[in-house]
């Protein structure tokens, strides 16, 4: 007792016990849900049985009904595109901006600042004004295509099921590039100029100077954003539940959406949990490129 | 301080905080109740006017969201905690009735003077229905029909009189009422792929001799196929889709289309909005003298099985139904009973309309009533959507719509 107590005075003790106090929170808030989850997945659970722990279970059921489903192949290939197409769209209009913003005129920062207006927005009256937006009717869109003579006829951007996810990924192309910028400015600030004028005095031409100087300086940035991009990506909910439902017929459907459809409106949870789990293995696997890409970072 | 003192300030403080709670329910019964009704709506009202009545049963109200019913509930049923009344959707009522989570109210309406079931309309009763018994009493009901922009009928040569009665003389009315030039649809309506798009395809279904067990019937397919030619042939919107009836029936109002299929829900925001002459005919039928049929929607009551007074609670549900006839008049809301008339409103439009609704009403069949039905209707919906996106032909969107619920029905 005594020596557990002066282990706490003299300071290795009182380490142990901060490290453990954090390391007990993020175990009991996201590592006993993770678990739970996994759990969840192989057995057999109705909305009765939510309430208790024991409940039948029934092995790769769920797994192996969930891919016989018709719907399962597209939704995962739903996923892909818009995971791949919005942080493409959010990184390089992002990455363009914050180069646009790095030259530093004259109010760039102000400018700057009045771009994160996208980001604070919760994510459902974003979904709400692009669901206006991109309504085929009297949508805005289509409104400036058509006079701009882009298009002749409108486009059924929601309903029309070649563009239905698209509509989506547009949407969450605007809500996230702002973030992008941000970072990027951040990192982009944060190279030596010294650099790029000893470069300029070696004759390295603007193009040049980018590839082997800012791009090589950037790979943590860009490694981080990417990986942080995939998570953001994969967690976006409120755009399809404010723009297309995941209609039609599941065109624009994603497995974030499909997960919370099946376990809070048809009520399968085990299902629900299923389709979490396939999607625990994609953040982990971003998660590894995010660790990756910070590791070399200096820190003080 | 010893342990034996420290247990006696609890004590005491156990009891100054419990005793006041228990002189003000000495004899009274405190029965606890949760709908989604606000507070001009009906549950708050009745259960204000029931405590004023001193019947030694208090009511407690809770109000909880749409989208929260079935989730909190569940969740309050499995850790004991539900309330002792509650009210939910129609088609989730088989979902707890067939699980046992509902109290089997047979007996007490077989006694009941107040509850008769020969009173209700057969659409609601069936809804409360699982195995034969009662396992709720409706609260409210309502359905859909067609509205008519009657103005545009007649700038169009068609008799405001005569709304079109056939599937085909409504495409037919649509096509002729169809003006892109001036943004007009000739119809309105929702497909999109929650509850509202099986709510408005299953009557058409129905009519056709199809149904949820039977959903790939051919009458069922040529009722999609009216959908799919209405679509492609842009009578109405594609955004049919994805848009609620809210939504498209905002269209209806604004005169961008000339004809749409809603409920009596919106006939206050159209008497506000719309500035033209409207009336509402009964939802076309497959040809003359074919069987009719319609959605039907609203909440119903329910007891949980765990409640510990269930007299009590069944008394409060009595008053709840003596009071049906003030349903319409005070809170705007259709009664589930066909021996209750509405009263004139003093709105030439609005009885005129009221009229046919409850006409409507006589034919509203319930979705289900199955355990499983948000599995049921999700087969539905996204049958409806691969067609009328030209993914699949109606037969085949309907095939596998009946091959997924064939494996949910087991």
């Amino acid at each position: 007792m005594k020596r557990i107590l002066s282990s706490i005075t003299d300071g290795r003790g009182f380490d142990i016990g901060l490290v453990s106090l954090p390391l007990a929170f993020l175990f009991i808030l996201s590592g006993l849900p993770l678990v739970y989850n996994v759990v969840m997945s192989f057995q057999e659970v109705d909305m009765f049985s939510l309430g208790s722990f024991t409940r039948p279970f029934v092995g790769f059921k769920n797994y192996i009904d969930l891919f016989a489903q018709p719907e399962t192949w597209p939704i995962l290939l739903n996923t892909a595109i818009f995971v791949t197409a919005s942080i493409a769209g959010q990184f390089l209009i992002g990455f363009g901006l914050a180069l646009f913003f790095w030259v530093n005129f004259p109010g760039a920062s102000w400018l700057r600042g009045l771009f994160l207006v996208s980001w604070v927005m919760p994510g459902l009256v974003v979904g709400a004004i692009w669901n206006w937006i991109l309504s085929g009717d009297f949508g805005v869109l289509n409104f400036l295509l058509r006079e701009t003579g882009v298009i002749s006829g409108n486009i059924f951007w929601r309903s029309d099921p070649s563009y239905s996810l698209w509509a989506v990924i547009i949407a969450n192309i605007w809500l996230g590039t702002s973030f992008n910028m941000i970072l990027l400015s951040v990192g982009l600030s944060g190279i030596p100029k010294d650099l790029y004028e000893a470069a300029e005095l070696d004759g390295a031409n603007a193009f040049q100077r980018f590839w082997t100087i800012t791009l090589p300086m950037m790979r943590s940035t860009i490694g981080a954003i990417v990986a942080l991009g995939l998570i953001f990506t994969l967690q976006q909910f409120d755009l399809f539940a404010a723009i297309t439902s995941g209609g039609p017929n599941n065109t624009s459907n994603v497995t974030q959406y499909w997960a919370w459809d099946l376990s809070f409106r048809q009520y399968d949870f085990a299902k629900g949990a299923t389709i979490s789990v396939i999607m625990i293995v994609f953040v982990m696997f971003a998660s590894v490129v995010y660790v990756r890409s910070t590791r070399h970072e200096v820190r003080g | 301080m010893g342990i034996r003192k420290f247990a006696m300030l609890g004590a005491f403080a156990l009891a100054s905080v419990s005793l006041p709670a228990f002189s003000a329910s000495a004899e009274d019964v405190t029965i606890s109740v949760w709908s989604l009704d606000r507070d001009i709506q009906p549950a708050p009202n009745l259960i204000k006017d029931f405590n004023k009545l001193n019947t030694g049963i208090k009511v407690e109200y809770r109000q909880i969201q749409f989208d929260d019913v079935v989730s909190e509930a569940m969740r309050a049923y499995s850790t004991g905690q539900a309330p002792d009344i509650i009210a939910v959707d129609n088609p989730e009522h088989a979902l707890f009735a067939s699980r046992g989570a509902f109290l089997d109210l047979s007996e007490m309406i077989a006694k009941s003077s107040v509850v008769k079931p020969e009173n209700y309309f057969k659409g609601p009763l069936a809804s409360v229905t699982w195995d034969g018994k009662y396992y709720g009493i409706p609260k409210a009901t309502n359905t859909i029909a067609l509205y008519y922009n009657k103005d545009m009928f007649k700038a169009r040569g068609l008799d405001p009189n005569k709304p079109p009665q056939t599937w085909d003389e409504l495409v037919e009315a649509a096509r002729k009422l169809t003006d892109p030039a001036q943004n007009v649809y000739g119809i309105t309506f929702s497909a999109k792929a929650n509850e509202e798009g099986t709510f408005q395809f299953l009557p058409w279904a129905q009519m056709a001799g199809g149904g949820y067990d039977n959903i790939n019937a051919e009458g069922a397919v040529k009722a999609l196929d009216v959908w799919k030619t209405i679509i492609d042939e842009k009578l109405a919107s594609p955004d049919t889709l994805t848009r609620s009836q809210w939504d498209a029936t905002g269209t209806f109002n604004s005169g961008n289309a000339a004809m749409a299929i809603s409920g009596p829900w919106e006939i206050d925001r159209m008497l506000e909005e719309a500035k033209f002459d409207w009336g509402v005919a009964l939802l076309p039928v497959p040809e003359v003298g074919a069987e009719r049929s319609s959605a039907m929607g609203d909440f119903n009551w329910a007891v949980f099985a765990n409640t510990e007074h269930p007299e009590e609670a069944f008394k409060v549900l009595e008053y709840f139904v003596s009071q049906d006839d003030r349903m319409f008049k005070d809170f705007g809301q259709l009664p589930p009973r066909s021996d209750i008339a509405i009263p004139a409103t003093g709105e030439p439009k609005k009885d005129a309309a009221l009229q046919v609704f409850v006409e409507q009403l006589k034919y509203a069949k319930p979705r289900g009533p199955h355990p499983a039905w948000p599995k049921i209707s999700k087969a539905i919906q996204d049958a409806i959507q691969a067609a009328l996106t030209g993914q699949m032909s109606s037969k085949e969107a309907l095939d596998q719509a009946a091959e997924k619920i064939k494996a949910v029905l087991g």
